[in-house]
């Protein structure tokens, strides 16, 4: 089991959504999140005055995956949030330990 | 006061007797769906068991029925409370058993009962920890007994209000003071069966003012049904309102469809919680004397139509609004002035008149403008919630009622649809107090709130329609209804933008990648100008606030102004763009007007304004100077003259010379040299309202000082002084921008605001031979932005003219020490 950190642009969190729907992944966690990578912000310019915008508003998606899934998870999640453009986000995977399903108590694979 | 003898006897099983009838009487109220008539069967058939079995009880002791079972409204599920009187405390050790084998014999036969055994003296004793036990003997009933036992309990002193209102106030916290729940639990939460019951409660206390008891008959029917069904469907005390119970009570009820029972429900609890929260506020204010103070000053605020008493305001005249109908807006306008409620009576007198009011508009039209006026006081939605409630705002606007309690099926949707409209106008007029907050300067310095106010009003009152996409819907309805009260063109133009618009931003801030430049581009282009821009940023932020309570996050904050200052951006840069080829091709003087002009000119002026100024144009001939000046919600200067030297500086000199302070100032100029200036001030002295002559000696003066007749030092020394001000909070700031724009260089300078600023401006930027091509000012607060779009013999600025301009003006506006 791995589990999938994608930061990506807001406007791309529906194309995200849908094209891992589409690949038959329907459980993630999805929240607002701030904040900035290598490019630390940048400057905006409203009424002649420049204002440094460091947090930039970004999507995140939480998500496990079963290991034989994973690269096909990425690819599409890569796919659908690339505009081309600095501000894209990135995205990390870490090994998962374990997984409850605190319903009925399964482990492992089938929680997922 | 629950000591309960079991939960136990929840696995007995009742005796078949009983089973039988309380089936009969969910029978009958499955086929009648009369709530009144199954409380009342249960009550009498409950009664009948209960003194039956209190036969074999010793003598000298009583049984009294409290709470909802003392009133005889005993839901099928609801505790049976109980109280046993006895004389003494000794008395309550001796009855012991007989008393367990009573209660334990009615718990065999199924009845739920919660009982508590008191002498009447602990009765007749209120403190804060048997406050519930004195409410609950407010529905005391005889049952059986000795009833002289039951006639020593004393009717409770007014103070146990206060524990009421303290319980109230409790239970209301815990459901968010809001009526506006998805699954909202019929019995406890604000506007719920126990708000009705704690109106009956302080009226027979008669703890707040002359209040009668209060009738809700088509209120009660509703919840009472609910919640009958509720109690039968779950199989016990259950009163949560959930969406699988709502739809299948909205199957049950022949309801339309679950939306439709639920605005049922929300016109019921409503009405109820309004009364609630009323009496509430009455008594609380009853009690602290530093409001009462205020509130008696408040009194000096009466006038020929209202008087105010305790804070409220009630019409002078019973027969007021039937004599003179016109009163029901004086009276709104009032309220939205002074920030008072509307007493109760007044309400109703409102309530009253308003067929009459109804007939008095019909025949009366415009109301426009007095509508208008109430939306541009300082409590202007206040106010407007008050017409909202009491109905005057729907006997003006009868297309309202399509969005009455209507409710929005889904997650996001907290509110009603005409609660989510008052909460986004109340949310955004709230934005100019809150100083700090990015949004409140938009707010600030917008001067068409009132139409903003408008358009949210009518945003979404298409949504009951069943055609698809209810933004043209709506649209449509508020131009019937905007036109029938008399709206001009000018200002339904924007109304109409707004409605039309009303879900483009908060789509692009969803679905659009906001560091694209063709993204602010497209939105440039949709808004056209800073002033509609404004306006829509704001609608789009009341229409999210007002989603649920916590739909506006930072996050969403932060998207919004970042589409709204690269828009603001883009639309700024595009001033300087000249138009080139005009649509009104059918006018070949107005084309040759229009040469030269930035598309500005037209998106702000109406065709009506353009063809004034073509004819000023044209009587004044090449060299001629023609003023027109005329009041909307300020004063309004238009100079059209031939371009020269100082021309925007001395007619500001002459405006500050009568000591008006300018609000707003453009100044355009075309292809062949005719500049047209608008200068919007206000009057402070109010010398051209008391003084009608005055307006003639305005006209003419700027029209010497624009043709050098006078000196602008002489128009100078009759300026009033400029004292520094001790609370001058607006650093003084100038900025050049020799990028923006393609033409001309931008001067952006923000300073604290006085008389005669721009006059300042403006001759320091003349004397160096710059030609000012547009100026956009504007003042917030008393803050003046100015923005001057510069030139010197038709192009810009060298950056180290600039340079020393900008020294140069930022000398002038420095405040004096």
């Amino acid at each position: 089991m791995k589990k999938i950190e994608a930061i990506v642009q807001p406007f791309k969190l529906e194309e995200v959504k849908e094209a891992l729907k589409n690949i038959g992944i329907d459980g993630m966690t999805i929240s607002e999140v701030r904040g900035h990578g290598r490019q630390k912000g940048h400057k905006e310019v409203y009424r002649g005055q420049e204002y440094n915008v460091d947090l930039l508003p970004k999507v995140k998606f939480e998500l496990v995956v079963l290991e034989s899934r994973l690269d096909e998870v990425l690819d599409t999640i890569a796919t659908a949030a690339r505009s081309g453009r600095i501000g894209d986000g990135k995205i990390f995977v870490f090994d998962v330990i374990e997984a409850i399903r605190i319903r009925n108590g399964d482990r492992g694979d089938a929680a997922v | 006061m629950k000591a309960g003898v079991g939960q136990v006897s929840d696995l007995l099983s009742p005796g078949p007797g009983i089973q039988l009838t309380e089936q009969q009487i969910k029978d009958a109220f499955f086929q009648t769906r009369s709530a009144a008539n199954a409380l009342d069967r249960r009550t009498e058939f409950v009664d009948q068991l209960v003194r039956e079995r209190w036969a074999w009880m010793p003598k000298g002791i009583s049984l009294v029925a409290v709470g909802g079972y003392g009133r005889r409204e005993l839901f099928p599920y609801s505790d049976i409370d109980l109280l046993i009187l006895t004389p003494d405390e000794k008395t309550q050790n001796a009855i012991k058993d007989p008393l367990s084998m009573f209660l334990r014999d009615l718990w065999d036969k199924g009845l739920r009962i919660s009982q508590s055994v008191h002498t009447p003296a602990d009765c007749n004793q209120i403190d804060a920890t048997n406050a519930e036990l004195a409410v609950s003997l407010l529905d005391r009933r005889f049952l059986a007994g000795d009833e002289s036992l039951f006639r020593q309990i004393k009717d409770p002193r007014a103070e146990l209000g206060r524990n009421i209102a303290e319980l109230t106030k409790e239970r209301h916290n815990r459901f968010q003071n809001t009526i506006y729940h998805l699954e909202p639990n019929v019995k406890d939460a604000p506007g719920g069966l126990r708000d009705l019951q704690v109106l009956r409660w302080f009226a027979r206390l008669g703890a707040a003012d002359g209040q009668m008891t209060p009738v809700f008959p088509d209120e009660i029917e509703v919840l009472f049904e609910i919640r009958c069904f509720l109690h039968y469907l779950a199989g016990r005390d259950d009163n949560k309102f959930s969406f699988e119970r709502q739809d299948e009570i909205a199957t049950l009820m022949g309801a339309v469809s679950p939306e439709d029972l639920m605005r049922r429900y929300y016109l019921a609890v409503r009405g109820i919680s309004r009364l609630a929260n009323r009496r509430l506020e009455s008594f609380e204010a009853k009690r602290s004397s530093l409001f009462s103070q205020f509130r008696d000053r408040t009194s000096r605020l009466s006038n020929s139509d209202f008087s105010i008493v305790h804070g409220e305001v009630y019409f002078r005249s019973s027969t007021a609004i039937q004599t003179d109908p016109k009163v029901v807006l004086r009276l709104f306008e009032f309220l939205a002035h002074h920030d008072l409620p509307l007493a109760t009576a007044a309400e109703e007198r409102v309530q009253q008149g308003l067929e009459v009011f109804g007939t008095w508009i019909e025949s009366h039209q415009p109301v426009w403008p007095a509508f208008r006026s109430i939306l541009r006081q300082p409590h202007g939605p206040k106010a407007l919630r008050a017409m909202h409630d009491c109905g005057a705002l729907q006997t003006i606007f009868p297309e309202l009622h399509e969005m009455d309690a209507l409710v929005i099926r889904d997650f996001y949707h907290r509110y009603t649809v005409d609660e989510h409209t008052l909460v986004a106008i109340q949310t955004v007029l709230a934005l100019r107090s809150k100083p700090g907050d990015m949004f409140a300067d938009l707010a600030a310095e917008s001067d068409d709130l009132d139409l903003l106010a408008t358009a949210l009003l009518f945003h979404d009152v298409g949504k009951g329609s069943p055609d698809e996409g209810h933004v043209e819907v709506s649209r449509r309805i508020a131009e019937s209804a905007l036109k029938r009260v008399g709206i001009d063109e000018r200002d339904w133009g924007m109304v109409s933008f707004l409605i039309g618009s009303h879900l483009e931003m908060s789509a692009m801030m969803n679905g659009r990648d906001l560091s694209d430049p063709v993204t602010h581009r497209e939105m440039a282009s949709k808004t056209g100008t800073v002033e509609r821009l404004k306006l829509l940023t704001l609608l789009t932020y009341g229409d999210i606030s007002a989603v649920n309570p916590s739909a506006m996050t930072p996050w969403r904050k932060q998207l919004l102004w970042k589409l709204y200052s690269q828009t603001y951006t883009e639309l700024t840069r595009e001033l300087t763009a000249r138009i080139h080829q005009p649509d009104i091709a059918a006018n070949p003087a107005l084309v040759q007007f229009l040469e030269g002009l930035p598309p500005r000119y037209l998106r702000t002026h109406s065709e009506e304004e353009i063809g004034k100024h073509l004819r000023m144009e044209r009587e004044g001939g090449h060299r001629g100077v023609q003023v027109s000046l005329r009041k909307s919600a300020a004063w309004i200067l238009t100079v059209v003259a031939g371009d020269r030297p100082y021309l925007f500086s001395a007619t500001a000199a002459a405006l500050s010379s009568f000591g008006f302070n300018i609000l707003k100032a453009e100044a355009f100029s075309n292809a062949r040299g005719t500049v047209i200036d608008t200068f919007s001030f206000a009057d402070p002295a109010r010398n051209l309202d008391l003084n009608p002559g005055e307006k003639d000696d305005v006209v003419r003066t700027v029209t010497r000082a624009i043709r050098g007749e006078i000196t602008i030092d002489n128009l100078l020394r009759r300026r009033p002084k400029i004292k520094p001000d001790p609370h001058a909070i607006a650093a003084s700031r100038v900025n050049v921008d020799n990028q923006a724009s393609a033409a001309a260089t931008l001067i952006e300078m923000t300073a604290q605001d006085r008389p005669g600023l721009l006059y300042d401006v403006s001759a320091v930027i003349s004397k160096r031979c710059a030609n000012i091509e547009v100026v956009l000012v504007t003042t917030e607060a008393r803050k003046a932005i100015d923005v001057f779009y510069v030139t010197k013999i038709g192009a810009k600025l060298k950056d180290e003219e600039a340079k020393d301009l900008a020294d140069a003006i930022l000398a002038v506006i420095k405040p004096a020490s």
